[in-house]
């Protein structure tokens, strides 16, 4: 019974190509440091389904918003370890991929054939830094009002434009419910579309060259 | 980058696969340990670390200092002592845009720039060494954000010497760099040279940076805490005219609103009709011409966003009889026979309840301020005599067991404390049982004044 199910799955689906493709391949000898991708990787998925579990309970406007973070920590089972995960996934998640470009960098990595692959990298970690910056205000306390509101300040600064991205940022001249809402949507719907897009692209392409090998003399 | 030398790296990669591993299980064994190392750290972090309470946002407060996130306060920090430069300092733009877009830009399209074909370290002493300060540069700005450019006594010594390390000695590399552009010994010894003086500089930075006052602020997160917050704070700001229970329809005792008639604020009339929001603003605004004043800082009042929160939590649930109120901690641990009260276990809180709402400063209470240990023993204008040790005659014991205190000519100088309403006969005794016993300060103090007494 079991094998005639894997067998009308294996007919449709190809498991020994997919192993063949994916898993089966040849890498040259690698060492911790390579190890920094895929724990990127995994950081993205465990934010994800944290983040997932945590837009049950939250609520995106600046009444709730506070009270319903505090509900998350203080009533709903596990609530805080979820949340503290989520936390603490975000910050290590910067410092995991700014550390793995930190090594491509050092290791010349990004050289040919892996040009594409490094230009890609940079964009997953402006967006892990959009995520951050995003994720930053939904507690709506103190910390984070007062951060995004330097943090848009900012980016009023720059010439002719500032004033534009500054309120196309906050949706006001001021911070707002407004700028709640669409920092919520942009969290939760629009950086990780780009992010887990630009993933799948980086991930083919490191399949299909291969990891890199650490620069010997010859190189 | 001609064929020849694309063959030529290809068969060099091919030879390392030859000596290689498998994707599967090699690779992704190592790669599934650091993610469960990861796993485990977070669930470390998270269980005794966990997510430092904050206070709801509050736009009103403009005495918070706003930081950005901790990954941005490199930058934050860079932009601060940008601002300190001459001349160019002025032109926010410059730094605030064109420098992290120009960073930003090089990095990139970094393999673009870095056009040779050569990998190894050797080989790539500049790219390396101008990444390797940037790196040195940016780890030592975060962990120099919180020193402050400008010292509180106006000295910029601080600020001079991050803007050396954070700026100048950066730069100055950076022209050398391309001044030994050949040389890769050379400019080796400026990134170590560059390094080592810019960690020294932050070091010194570090170690003569004011001590940072820990601020207290305090977050009542279960819905208990933010009751017990609640009604301290209810305490302080509205018992004088609203009683303790709420219950004053006619204001008695308060200069200037004496004899007004207020709607008592326990009532169903109140509580039924007035939601949250409504209660909130109402209190954040005040009712200037019904004499009540604001309490919300944005209307120029004491009180948080937060705290303003606590008490109209304190309100619902302990006196509008649709709410089921939690168990709540009593004030004070009840005193055992013999055992002596200490200040900040069982008179730190009383005092916090029935008193601070007059004995603070800007009230009229002879002088008498009783929000700290200090200040209740050694106020007022009969500091002498509102607390002896040991003396039952001390001005406060006679006061709250409603005794008035009269001077040589029989005129009275301290009424009945509280005015309104009594204390409770266990608090009074927690008070004669701390002042008999010689106003022990801590726990531990008044652990070794209690006996045990014999059955």
């Amino acid at each position: 019974m079991w094998k005639n199910i894997y067998l009308w799955l294996d007919e449709r689906i190809g498991f020994n190509d997919l192993y063949k493709n994916l898993l089966d391949r040849p890498e040259p000898k690698t060492n911790w440091w390579n190890t920094l991708g895929s724990a990127s990787l995994f950081l993205f998925i465990l934010q994800g389904l944290t983040g997932i579990f945590l837009t049950v309970y939250y609520t995106p406007s600046p009444d709730h918003a506070y009270d319903s973070i505090t509900y998350i920590m203080e009533g709903v089972a596990f609530g805080w370890l979820i949340r503290g995960i989520h936390h603490w996934g975000a910050t290590l998640m910067v410092l995991v991929v700014f550390i793995h470009m930190l090594r491509v960098f050092y290791t010349a990595s990004f050289k040919y054939p892996r040009e594409l692959t490094w230009l890609i990298g940079i964009g997953l970690f402006l967006t892990t830094l959009g995520m951050g910056f995003t994720g930053y205000l939904l507690p709506w306390n103190q910390k984070a009002y007062w951060a995004t509101t330097v943090g848009t300040q900012i980016a009023g600064t720059v010439p002719f434009v500032g004033e534009f991205i500054l309120k196309a940022l906050r949706g006001g001249p001021e911070l707002s419910a407004l700028t709640l809402q669409r920092f919520f949507a942009a969290h939760i719907w629009i950086i990780p579309a780009v992010l887990a897009a630009l993933i799948g692209i980086h991930l083919y392409l490191i399949i299909k060259h291969g990891e890199s090998h650490s620069p010997t003399k010859e190189d | 980058m001609n064929d020849e030398t694309k063959k030529q790296i290809n068969e060099r990669y091919e030879k390392q696969l030859n000596k290689g591993e498998r994707f599967w299980p090699d690779t992704i064994f190592r790669d599934l340990i650091m993610s469960v190392g990861i796993f485990v750290l977070l669930i470390l972090l998270a269980t005794f670390i966990g997510i430092p309470a904050e206070p709801k946002a509050d736009p009103s407060d403009t005495s918070y200092i706003p930081r950005p996130e901790w990954y941005f306060l490199f930058l934050f920090k860079f932009l601060a002592l940008y601002g300190q430069l001459p001349l160019i300092g002025k032109i926010e733009w410059l730094a605030t845009v064109l420098i992290p877009t120009l960073a930003l830009g090089l990095l990139t399209l970094l393999p673009f720039i870095e056009r040779s074909p050569h990998r190894h370290y050797s080989k790539r002493v500049l790219p390396i060494s101008i990444m390797t300060v940037m790196v040195v540069g940016i780890i030592l700005l975060t962990m120099t954000s919180e020193v402050p450019t400008v010292a509180e006594d106006g000295s910029t010594l601080l600020g001079t010497l991050q803007t050396i390390s954070g700026i100048v000695i950066p730069v100055v590399a950076y022209i050398l760099f391309f001044v030994f552009k050949n040389n890769t010994r050379l400019m080796l010894w400026t990134t170590g040279l560059a390094a080592t003086a810019m960690i020294i500089l932050s070091g010194t930075v570090l170690a003569l940076a004011p001590e940072k006052e820990a601020e207290e602020t305090v977050v009542a997160t279960t819905l208990t805490d933010q009751i017990t917050a609640g009604q301290d704070l209810y305490s302080i700001h509205c018992t004088e005219c609203h009683g303790d229970d709420g219950s004053i329809a006619i204001i008695e005792g308060v200069e200037g609103l004496e004899g007004e008639k207020i709607t008592p604020i326990n009532s169903r009339d109140v509580l039924y009709t007035i939601t949250d929001a409504s209660m909130i603003e109402l209190i954040a605004y005040g009712r200037p011409n019904a004499g009540m004043p604001p309490f919300g800082k944005t209307y120029g009042g004491e009180l948080s966003k937060s705290e303003i929160d606590y008490i109209v939590a304190f309100m619902r649930y302990l006196w509008d009889d649709r709410f089921e109120a939690p168990v709540i901690k009593p004030l004070f641990p009840p005193l055992a026979d013999g055992e002596v009260p200490s200040y900040d276990v069982h008179i730190q809180p009383i005092v916090k309840r029935y008193c601070i709402s007059c004995h603070r400063p800007g009230k009229d209470n002879n002088n008498y301020l009783m929000t700290t240990y200090e200040e209740i023993l050694t106020t007022g204008d009969h500091a002498e005599f509102n607390i002896i040790a040991g003396d039952e005659n001390s001005y406060l014991l006679q006061t709250i067991q409603e005794k008035i205190i009269l001077d040589e000519n029989g005129e009275e100088i301290i009424g009945v404390m509280p005015p309104t309403k009594a204390l409770k006969p266990d608090v009074v005794d927690v008070f004669l049982r701390w002042i008999m016993n010689g106003m022990p300060q801590t726990a531990a103090d008044a652990a070794t004044l209690s006996t045990t007494p014999s059955p």
